[in-house]
């Protein structure tokens, strides 16, 4: 975002006769002190770093954007921002999720007869069928079950890594967005008809695949507290054979100064079950700012293509489709990112307490996730405690 | 020989006057200081504590005791004061004793005396949040250099596992605060009198009758000074936790801080957040006159 900024004020901004500052700190620190800022009614700041999962709670706080085109952003990051049928910020960087998988050991197997036949018996004795390897682009959530556990060292002695998988089973409502990707992709959903639906079958069956793959150690016992790093460590350590992970992810991954054992070897898939999470990190005017005018003038240029064209040249994942294709050869996945989004991605409730909901769904659920607490009880809590932040 | 008095004039009103006038401008910039830094925010998170303020409703109406009555409803609160409670007790004495024997250790000649020294004080040199990072690095179960260097040797530890995880963090704990209570003890120890010492020992005490008898009793308010500053920081207790579990699994790991912090800025609940820091903040106050009475009077016993 820096290199925008800079370019904006090298350039247009002057134009403009604006001047950006900008003020980076970690992602949950920017929120917080946000949170402070709006509470206090300051205009501090005349611009806000949002996003499509706390948009319903600030909004509060926020100018509704009416003059911005969207058609040009992928129609599920804008409707993530949009609460009350008006826009409350412009989309600036689309995350969703994909499996990121060991290509190598995959093609292994794949090749391999005896390999493949040993993922059998595996199979027979996790999911009481026998079901043959396949291409990743083609599991369903009891493949990645199966895998996961043929890849593990406590199933099979023979697993050429440790752990078949991590899971991001952090206390952390970034991790609720990955466990909703399997509660999806076994047909599940937050709420029906307004009321909680956390109590139904597909919910259990996400609680008990994570909670079935902890319990077996086929992921580290360290996935109790992983979330984005750790998930990276694991993939980059060679210890681990694939994982769903943040699109962000994937380019560090393949880089060889910065995954000097995998780089290469690490490829793309959807997420098992076929559904991924879909946010859009996004840009708000401070309902309080006392530089609207100059405020609105940088936002214009942040939603022109170019600005995207720039962004994405300096390591973001913009949310334009024709962005993304333009600029395949500056990241491997964004080709992916772009088909992934447009067949499998979904855009989360948006209420005002969506932001709580991650949290609280996180605190409730992430016990079960590891075994520690019981599954149904879990959910039951759970699903009081959306119940309530449903209104 | 008749003694001689000499007898101070007695002040004036005029210049009793003066003295007080002169006292409260000397005193001003401390009252100043505590009253925009400590009084105004106090009573500010007080009156928030009894408005609805949040995010989505910023009316900052008075809402009585809803946000009381919402805090002690949910069963979060009641659990974070539990683990905060437990861990601290638990820390603090683990920190006390070891604080004790390394200020009794360090209060003798050795050789690399001074390199120990340095390396002891190092932890608290260092930011909690900072802290936290870099265990988060170091104990990391592929890339971290203490599982490497466990597993080299034939164990395998799982560090951040649900059943290791609450002992890591009295662990880190103590590795980081232990520090603060040898500094505290070993500053007692070096103004310790050591006639008396020499007394014990020509009446034939050995040395733990020494320290029993002695050097315990002497140092009571240094120990209680230290007891007391641990154990209100570790009530805070919020950045490594944080850091490393956000307290998790679950709400296992959670400490008030953490639920204050949670409430505030994750559900955007001021004045929910505000009530639990106004409850934890009533319940401490009654244990600040008895520790400082506490201080004070052994400190008078010390000195008979």
């Amino acid at each position: 975002m820096s290199k925008v900024v800079d370019a904006y004020n090298a350039g247009q901004g002057k134009d403009d006769g604006v001047d950006v500052e900008l003020t980076l700190l970690s992602r949950q620190d920017t929120f917080s002190k946000e949170a402070a800022l709006m509470a206090s009614k300051s205009s501090d700041v005349d611009i806000y770093f949002t996003a499509s999962y706390n948009i319903g709670q600030f909004a509060p706080s926020l100018e509704p954007l009416t003059d911005i085109d969207t058609s040009a952003y992928f129609p599920v990051a804008a409707e993530g921002l949009t609460y009350e049928d008006e826009l409350y910020a412009l989309p600036l960087d689309v995350s969703n999720h994909f499996l990121l998988y060991r290509k190598d050991l995959v093609d292994a197997l794949l090749s391999d007869p005896a390999a493949q036949a040993e993922y059998e018996t595996v199979s027979e004795s996790v999911l009481g069928e026998k079901r043959a390897p396949k291409d990743p682009a083609e599991w369903d959530l009891d493949d990645f079950k199966v895998a996961a556990a043929y890849f593990s060292k406590s199933e099979n002695p023979d697993s050429p890594t440790e752990y078949g998988t991590i899971l991001q089973a952090k206390n952390l409502l970034y991790n609720t967005m990955i466990w909703n990707d399997v509660l999806w992709g076994y047909g599940g959903n937050w709420e029906e008809d307004g009321q909680a639906a956390l109590t139904s079958d597909a919910a259990k069956k996400a609680v008990e695949l994570y909670a079935d793959i902890y319990e077996n150690g086929w992921t580290s016992p360290d996935s109790a507290q992983a979330e984005f790093p750790e998930t990276q460590a694991a993939l980059q350590s060679g210890d681990t054979a694939f994982a769903i992970q943040w699109s962000a992810a994937f380019a560090a991954l393949n880089d060889p100064a910065q995954s000097p054992d995998v780089a290469g070897k690490i490829a793309i898939a959807p997420v098992p079950g076929g559904k991924t999470h879909v946010h859009a990190l996004a840009v708000s005017l401070n309902k309080y700012s006392e530089n609207k005018a100059a405020a609105k003038k940088f936002l214009s240029f942040l939603a022109s293509t170019d600005a995207m064209t720039q962004y994405a040249e300096a390591g973001g994942i913009p949310p334009m489709p024709e962005v993304l294709e333009a600029q395949a050869a500056v990241n491997p996945a964004f080709a992916q990112v772009s088909k992934t989004i447009d067949e499998n991605g979904f855009s989360e409730p948006v209420f005002p307490q969506t932001f709580q909901a991650y949290s609280k769904l996180a605190e409730d659920l992430s016990g079960a996730w590891v075994g520690q607490t019981d599954v149904d009880d879990a959910l039951e809590t759970a699903n009081a405690n959306l119940q309530e932040l449903l209104g | 020989m008749p003694s001689t008095v000499v007898e101070r004039p007695r002040s004036t009103a005029t210049e009793r006057r003066k003295r007080t006038t002169a006292a409260l401008i000397l005193s001003l910039p401390l009252i100043l200081f505590a009253a925009v830094f400590v009084i105004y925010p106090l009573a500010s998170g007080a009156l928030t504590a009894f408005q609805s303020s949040t995010l989505l409703d910023q009316s900052n109406e008075p809402n009585g005791i809803d946000n009381f009555i919402s805090l002690f409803r949910s069963d979060g609160f009641a659990k974070a004061a539990g683990f905060t409670v437990g861990f601290s007790a638990v820390v603090v004495v683990i920190e006390m004793v070891l604080g004790f024997a390394l200020a009794l250790l360090m209060n003798r000649a050795f050789p690399g005396k001074k390199l120990f020294f340095t390396l002891l004080l190092l932890p608290i040199m260092v930011a909690p949040a900072l802290l936290g990072v870099m265990f988060r690095l170091l104990l990391n179960g592929d890339i971290g250099a203490l599982p490497a260097l466990l597993d080299s040797v034939g164990l395998s530890v799982s560090l951040f596992s649900p059943d290791s995880v609450i002992p890591l963090l009295v662990v880190l704990d103590v590795l980081q605060w232990t520090p603060f209570t040898f500094l505290i003890i070993y500053a007692g120890l070096q103004s310790f009198p050591k006639e008396l010492l020499e007394a014990s020992a020509m009446d034939g005490a050995g040395y733990v009758r020494s320290l029993t008898s002695v050097i315990v009793p002497v140092l009571k308010p240094v120990l209680f000074a230290a007891f007391f500053l641990r154990a209100i920081d570790a009530i805070r207790t919020f950045d490594v936790i944080y850091v490393l579990t956000a307290g998790g699994p679950g709400t296992s790991t959670t400490t008030l801080s953490i639920y204050i912090y949670k409430t505030a800025f994750e559900s955007g609940d001021f004045g929910k957040a505000a009530a639990a820091a106004l409850v934890v903040l009533v319940c401490l106050i009654p244990f600040v006159p008895f520790i400082v009475r506490r201080i004070s009077s052994t400190g008078m016993e010390a000195k008979k």
